[in-house]
């Protein structure tokens, strides 16, 4: 019994030094908040409501680089200019369930509220239900002051034909519910058109369609690790891309009442 | 006679060789069979286990041998119930899990045992359609990169072993707990190179019993 009194203190030690119980890296077992883009929007659109300036910051690609995703919301609190983040996807990298979590409580400390997209990285292994819990539905936007932010799932190789991407009904939808037609539109997706993971059988009836809305900014897309800016089509749309966060930087976008303000910061 | 004696001589010649070799090859037939039974023997499973949690399903049940000198080495396979959580479906998992006890029932009182030290090494696979062993066609080679159905799982435990008395035997001889602190290939991986993902992070904790039939 000597022998049991002596492994007691070094088992309760085991126990409570980790956390608990896995039943799988794909168990789909969310813990914490949920509906993150739902919640988050709302405050977007309280914050910036009948604004002529918004001024937001882009980052992306952030998947397994926990510590300079930590950095930029350490740098990004210290900003008081800022009104919300987007995340570009790719928020995992294997589609495994505590990476969504570990990502959400790092980007939870933002002083200011953020929304992410589906990256391609974000829908293996069952990952694209565990983003839909704990993020919301890929397809989603919201209107920051007198700009709607169409935030789009573009990364159709993860997908056969039974689910449309991009969803055009989707865009559809979105165009209907435009109220003036003084506002502006941005489009946000993570694989931009002509990527590898683009339909790009429809790339050129993609940017037609999108085309179509109010006022088109510019496009912003993830993906491709790198900064890019690029009239993809040769028709005046711009389609800005953030690099990976490993590459330390981030985008700002100034929204005036005409036109806007783009800018890389290092960190 | 001399015919007689010719077809008897003969018959003698030709029956008794095959008379010996008949009997021989009965009893090698007898040999074998022995042989046989005894390597299906060997296969029958000496324990069941069954565990909770350890990156292999909620419930993962299976059966298990043990061999080696002190029988320090231990063979499991595991069917395993990973419920669907927030994903689409209910899954089934498999579980190849190989063990290797140093230490085997240190004695702990009359009846009780213990194993200071179990080290395990398993694969185990995700039956699901959402995942591959090799990454489907229509990704460009070595996209990903990594098998999402394959993991690779390293854990250490210890043991606690209670012999049932002898006229208490009913099915088993004696059950086991354990418990195991383990972590898999993709937690691995994701702690790697970041300070944000602590060892507590990534290591997990499951517990299980073993019911030892002979």
């Amino acid at each position: 019994m000597i022998g049991t009194r002596k492994l007691l203190p070094f088992l309760l030690l085991f126990f409570t030094s980790c956390s608990a119980f896995d039943y799988s890296p794909y168990d789909g077992l969310v813990k914490g908040e949920v509906g993150v883009n739902n919640k988050n929007s709302a405050l977007i659109e309280r914050n910036c409501s009948k604004r002529d300036t918004i001024r937001f910051a882009v980052i992306s690609d952030t998947q397994r680089w926990y510590d300079d995703t930590q950095d930029f919301v350490r740098i990004l609190n210290k900003r008081n200019d800022i009104d919300f983040v987007l995340h570009g996807g790719d928020i995992s990298d294997f589609g495994v369930t505590k990476e969504f979590l570990w990502q959400r409580d790092i980007l939870n400390e933002l002083k200011v509220p953020y929304v992410v997209l589906l990256g391609n990285h974000d829908c293996l292994g069952g990952g694209k239900e565990v983003f839909t819990k704990v993020f919301g539905n890929p397809n989603f936007s919201f209107k920051a002051g007198h700009t709607k932010f169409i935030c789009l799932n573009t990364n159709a190789l993860e997908y056969d034909y039974s689910n449309p991407i991009p969803d055009f009904n989707f865009i559809d939808n979105q165009l209907d519910s435009l109220a003036s037609p003084d506002d502006k539109t941005i489009f946000a997706m993570h694989a931009r058109p002509y990527s590898d993971q683009f339909n790009n059988n429809v790339a050129k009836i993609f940017q037609k369609d999108i085309c179509r809305f109010p006022n088109l900014q510019f496009c912003l897309s993830a993906h491709d690790h790198q900064i890019e800016a690029d009239d993809l089509f040769g028709d005046g749309v711009m389609y800005y891309a953030s690099a990976n966060i490993a590459k330390r930087s981030y985008l700002v976008f100034t929204l005036y009442k005409k036109g806007y303000k783009y800018e890389v910061v290092e960190f | 006679m001399k015919w007689l004696n010719f077809r008897i001589s003969t018959l003698l010649l030709l029956t008794c060789p095959s008379f010996v070799s008949l009997k021989a090859d009965d009893s090698l037939y007898q040999e074998r069979v022995v042989k046989y039974h005894s390597f299906w023997n060997k296969l029958v499973p000496r324990h069941y286990k069954l565990q909770f949690a350890g990156s292999m399903g909620l419930l993962s049940f299976g059966p298990g041998w043990e061999y080696g000198k002190h029988h320090q080495w231990e063979t499991d396979v595991y069917i395993g119930f990973l419920p669907k959580h927030s994903t689409s479906e209910n899954k089934l998992t498999l579980t190849l899990k190989q063990n290797y006890i140093p230490w085997t029932n240190k004695p702990l009182g009359k009846h009780f045992a213990i194993d200071p030290l179990t080290v395990s090494l398993y694969v185990n696979s995700i039956l699901g359609d959402e995942f591959w062993t090799k990454e489907p066609s229509k990704y460009p080679g070595g996209y990903y990169g990594f098998s999402t159905r394959v993991r690779f799982n390293l854990s250490m435990g210890q043991r606690f072993i209670y012999f049932i008395p002898n006229e208490r035997r009913k099915y088993s001889k004696s059950m086991t707990f354990f418990y195991e602190l383990g972590t898999s290939d993709l937690y691995v991986a994701s702690a790697f190179n970041n300070r944000y993902l602590k060892l507590k992070d990534i290591i997990h904790l499951s517990l299980g019993l073993k019911v030892q039939v002979f």
